[in-house]
């Protein structure tokens, strides 16, 4: 079992939540080309250890928030604070 | 908080409400755990900003509730979403106060009271019981009386709250409202009755708790 853990809810089932991939920043629409945006749509780094992802916490508080997952032993560290805008209410 | 409503009840301004549970059949022996049908009681969703006036009008903060001065129970189910339930007139005050209440802050107050199926589950067993259908830790430390989580019961997204029926001045009873979209009413109720049946899960009569 993934236990994942919410800034609003704590540890949680990761049965509980859903995945929302890797997070990396958008694009800026006035000035990316078309290679950035597919790249930003459709290419992964994928690595074998620490990653940041966004998780939506669907059973619980219903908010989204990112945070870091070693994607090789699934432990996670660095979650968003009470008010963090990384989805941490206030 | 009473549950006063009745099925054939209906909210101030709604029509006679009917419960999602249509297949329920009430024990003829009350056991020490019992499953009460209580989706008649009037139930409002609040929306509102998490640190604004109306939070703090409300004064229950995410994962917590707690008496308002009308009688109604106030639930702060998520950040920045409260569900106020109880008598009719009890929630029609506390939504009336919301009304009354001079502020900027943008506030959404919904009747959910259709929308929603609401159970309680009575007993010294019924933390055991939800531990089969929930992962929740139920243990006292974690959810004392009074704490309100989401979580999936049984795979339907549900509100939880625990609300423990006190008797005289000895320690409560624990006791636990769920809340589910009415949809998944049937399913949920058969679901909890399932996992109730090795502790002697009474099903008592809707409205009774």
């Amino acid at each position: 079992m993934l236990l994942v853990p919410c800034p609003n809810c704590g540890p949680r089932n990761s049965t509980d939540l859903r995945y929302g991939g890797e997070s990396h920043a958008r694009p800026d629409p006035n000035t990316a080309s078309p290679q950035e945006w597919r790249a930003y749509l459709y290419l992964r780094d994928n690595p074998a250890g620490w990653l940041r992802e966004n998780w939506y916490c669907a059973s619980g508080c219903r908010r989204w928030f990112s945070i870091e997952r070693n994607t090789a032993t699934n432990e996670f560290r660095d979650p968003p604070l009470p008010g963090d805008k990384r989805g941490g209410a206030a | 908080m009473a549950e006063t409503a009745s099925p054939g009840s209906s909210t101030p301004t709604g029509p006679a409400f009917e419960s999602p549970v249509v297949r329920s059949s009430p024990s003829s022996n009350v056991g020490d755990l019992a499953l009460t049908d209580a989706s008649a009681t009037t139930k409002w969703l609040v929306r509102a900003s998490n640190d604004g006036p109306t939070a703090d009008l409300l004064g229950a903060r995410f994962g917590t509730s707690q008496v308002a001065a009308g009688g109604a129970l106030v639930l702060g189910s998520r950040p920045g979403e409260w569900i106020i339930l109880g008598a009719p007139a009890e929630v029609a005050a506390t939504v009336a106060d919301l009304d009354a209440h001079d502020g900027r802050d943008f506030v959404s107050a919904l009747d959910w009271t259709h929308s929603r199926a609401m159970f309680r589950v009575t007993g010294a067993e019924a933390t055991r019981m939800l531990e089969k259908v929930c992962g929740i830790d139920w243990s006292d430390h974690m959810t004392p009386d009074g704490a309100v989580v989401s979580a999936s019961v049984a795979l339907v997204t549900c509100d939880l709250a625990r609300n423990d029926v006190n008797h005289d001045d000895t320690a409560g009873t624990p006791s636990y409202l769920i809340f589910c979209d009415r949809s998944f009413g049937q399913y949920l109720f058969d679901a909890l009755v399932d996992a109730g049946d090795e502790f002697g899960l009474s099903v008592l009569a809707s409205g009774v708790s």
